[in-house]
């Protein structure tokens, strides 16, 4: 539970635009080329991909490579293959066409071309068969058939029916203004109530018509007549405008009730909810998916300092934070987008000590916050001072015996320091550098440098960081050795 | 002629008025002085690694730690009275002892000591103070190995 809240609140508001941009773009392809091949092949692309994001999460690296070869190749392949459907749907459609319009892929049937081509093939002593379908998809009843997609025409629907197209005997599907399917085959009735008469293209249009809500039109080969079919009912049809009407009242009412318009709308309703899901399982894949971790160590940036007062001391220079985020993210992060910064607004002069908290540090929008050590800084605030301190050389080692240092003059005497208050209050004396005693046998002189303790103290302007030791060396009365 | 005379009078009369005041302010420091006490003044002061009777042995700046004991030796001339003084030893910065002693007038020498070990390696300093805290100086050393 606590997972999920931390996801959800990890959720930018980006992300919801990625996804759902990508989505329209997704549905916009599909809209654009449904009905083409090249929407089976962006299909089966994406399938591809899907299965290398599968063979990834398996580890399978040879199966993962081959097929991201494959859909790179492909994608390639389906723009030279395809290049002009691309092409006729870019060209035919105008910007508003491709950003937002829906074609409808029928349009309105035109009943009285396809009646008086009904008449003329019977005239013609030309058989033909047509089906009209309702609201009942035909799909599983139709066996093979070839696809068409033709404008219906007097001139398509004769060349169609011509006894020497290879096409002619099998049933032409008509949806709106197109010839969608020709030479499908329908199934036989199994009536025997059937008049002799009737061959297997009414047995066929009988059978098709018994099954589902479509009309289907046949034209006998030998005897001229038109037949109209639908449900069970048979009928001869002798005028032209009668067939007009009776095609007309069928396809008229399944646009009103079942139509077509509602199984496009439902159709595009699963397509965009498709892209949605899709895209959305792609933005996961992407970046959730990949939960990465990443640590830096991050340098303190003291901020909201009182300008009277400087930072003598801090425990720290550097917090090393632990991040967690989509890998994506997580690649393209370099430490300075990530920033430690502590507030000093409520820092008083002296010993401070702050906790690191989340409102401190600065991420980019999608990143966890998951580690920070240390999790308390130590600063210590002074306001800054000079002072002038006497110097003592710090002596060190062991001086022979038969020799004894009686004297020492440091030049110069006294240095200015720089520091803050509470460090030079508490200073007396500024020593050198540790002077070895165990080389010294007579008197002479030395430069040394000046030891600052602590590391916060500086020289002051004017003063130098070395001072000239003179000292003298006497010999011993009396060797100590022999005490 | 007249009228010169009558013009140089005044001018005569103005300095010699003014010179009169010069001889009545040079009088004043001819009243006699008031007698100051003499101060506290502190003549010698050294660290050495021994005593003879009253006087330093090997006063130095740099001690072995293996003497096991030094001595801060100090003699002030004059004392205008018997009063306190104090030897402050100090181990960088760090107060170890603070030793009272007593000084008679008319002048007095004395000494106090400390014990050194090998954990007191380093930078020493005895201050030479008196009642109220006024640092007469800083006898500075080093305690080696």
């Amino acid at each position: 539970m606590e997972n999920l809240l931390l996801f959800v609140s990890s959720i930018r508001w980006q992300d919801i635009v990625d996804i759902v941009l990508n989505s329209y773009i997704l549905f916009r392809l599909y809209v654009l080329f449904r009905g083409t091949p090249v929407l089976r092949v962006l299909i089966g692309i994406a399938l591809l991909w899907f299965s290398q994001r599968v063979a990834v999460a398996l580890g399978l690296v040879l199966t993962s490579w081959a097929i991201q070869g494959i859909t790179a190749a492909a994608a390639l392949i389906i723009i030279v293959v395809f290049r002009n459907e691309i092409r006729s749907v870019l060209q035919a459609k105008n910007l508003k066409a491709i950003l937002w319009g829906v074609p409808h892929q029928t349009g309105e049937t035109p009943v009285e071309t396809i009646a008086e081509t009904a008449f003329e093939l019977a005239n013609k002593r030309v058989g033909a068969i047509m089906v009209f379908p309702g609201a009942d998809d035909l799909d599983e009843l139709i066996q093979g058939g070839i696809g068409w997609d033709g404008l219906v025409s007097r001139e398509m629907i004769g060349s169609i029916f011509w006894h020497d197209n290879p096409v002619h005997d099998g049933a032409a599907i008509i949806q709106g203004n197109r010839i969608k399917k020709v030479a499908a085959v329908l199934p036989l009735s199994r009536r025997d109530d059937l008049p002799s008469r009737y061959g297997t293209r009414h047995r066929a249009a009988v059978g098709l018509a018994e099954m589902t809500d479509a009309m289907v039109l046949v034209v006998s080969e030998e005897r001229g007549s038109v037949v109209l079919v639908k449900g069970t009912e048979i009928r001869t049809i002798r005028k032209k405008e009668v067939l007009t009407e009776a095609i007309e009242e069928h396809v008229g009412s399944t646009k009103t009730q079942w139509g077509y318009r509602r199984k496009e709308k439902r159709e595009l309703a699963v397509a965009a909810l498709a892209s949605l899901i899709l895209i959305t399982a792609v933005w996961f894949s992407f970046t959730r998916g990949q939960e990465s971790l990443v640590a830096f160590d991050i340098p303190v940036e003291y901020v909201n300092r009182n300008p009277a007062t400087e930072i003598v001391d801090t425990s720290v220079n550097t917090i090393h934070v632990g991040l967690s985020g989509p890998g994506t993210l997580i690649k393209s992060l370099r430490p300075d987008q990530v920033k430690v910064r502590l507030d000093l607004s409520k820092a008083a002069v002296g010993h401070n000590s702050f906790a690191i908290t989340s409102d401190d540090i600065d991420l980019p929008p999608g990143l966890v916050l998951r580690k920070v050590k240390p999790s308390t800084v130590e600063v210590t605030l002074d306001v800054p001072q000079e002072k002038i301190l006497p110097v003592q050389v710090d002596w060190v080692g062991k001086l022979r015996n038969d020799l004894i240092l009686t004297g020492a003059k440091v030049v110069p005497a006294r240095v200015k320091i720089k520091g803050g208050k509470t460090i030079l209050d508490g200073l007396s004396t500024i020593y050198t550098e540790k002077v070895r005693l165990d080389q010294i046998e007579k008197s002479g002189s030395l430069k040394v440098k000046l030891a600052l303790e602590p590391a916060t103290l500086m020289i002051a302007a004017g003063s130098s960081d070395t001072v000239t030791v003179d000292y003298v060396v006497e010999k011993r009365a009396l060797d100590l050795s022999a005490r | 002629m007249k009228r010169s005379l009558a013009l140089l009078l005044p001018v005569v009369f103005c300095l010699i008025a003014s010179s009169a005041q010069g001889v009545a302010a040079q009088e004043t420091p001819n009243t006699p002085p008031v007698p100051k006490a003499k101060a506290l003044t502190l003549v010698e002061a050294s660290v050495c690694e021994n005593m003879k009777g009253s006087s330093p042995v090997d006063p130095a700046i740099v001690f072995s730690a293996s003497l096991g004991k030094i001595y801060c030796f100090t003699s002030f001339d004059p004392v205008p009275r018997e009063m306190d003084i104090y030897h402050e030893w100090y181990r960088k910065d760090k107060l170890k002892a603070k030793v009272k002693l007593t000084l008679k007038p008319p002048r007095w020498s004395t000494f106090s000591s400390m014990r050194i070990r090998k954990s007191d390696l380093g930078p020493w300093q005895v201050y030479i103070t008196d009642a109220k805290g006024r640092v007469f100086k800083i006898v500075r050393f080093s305690v080696t190995e």
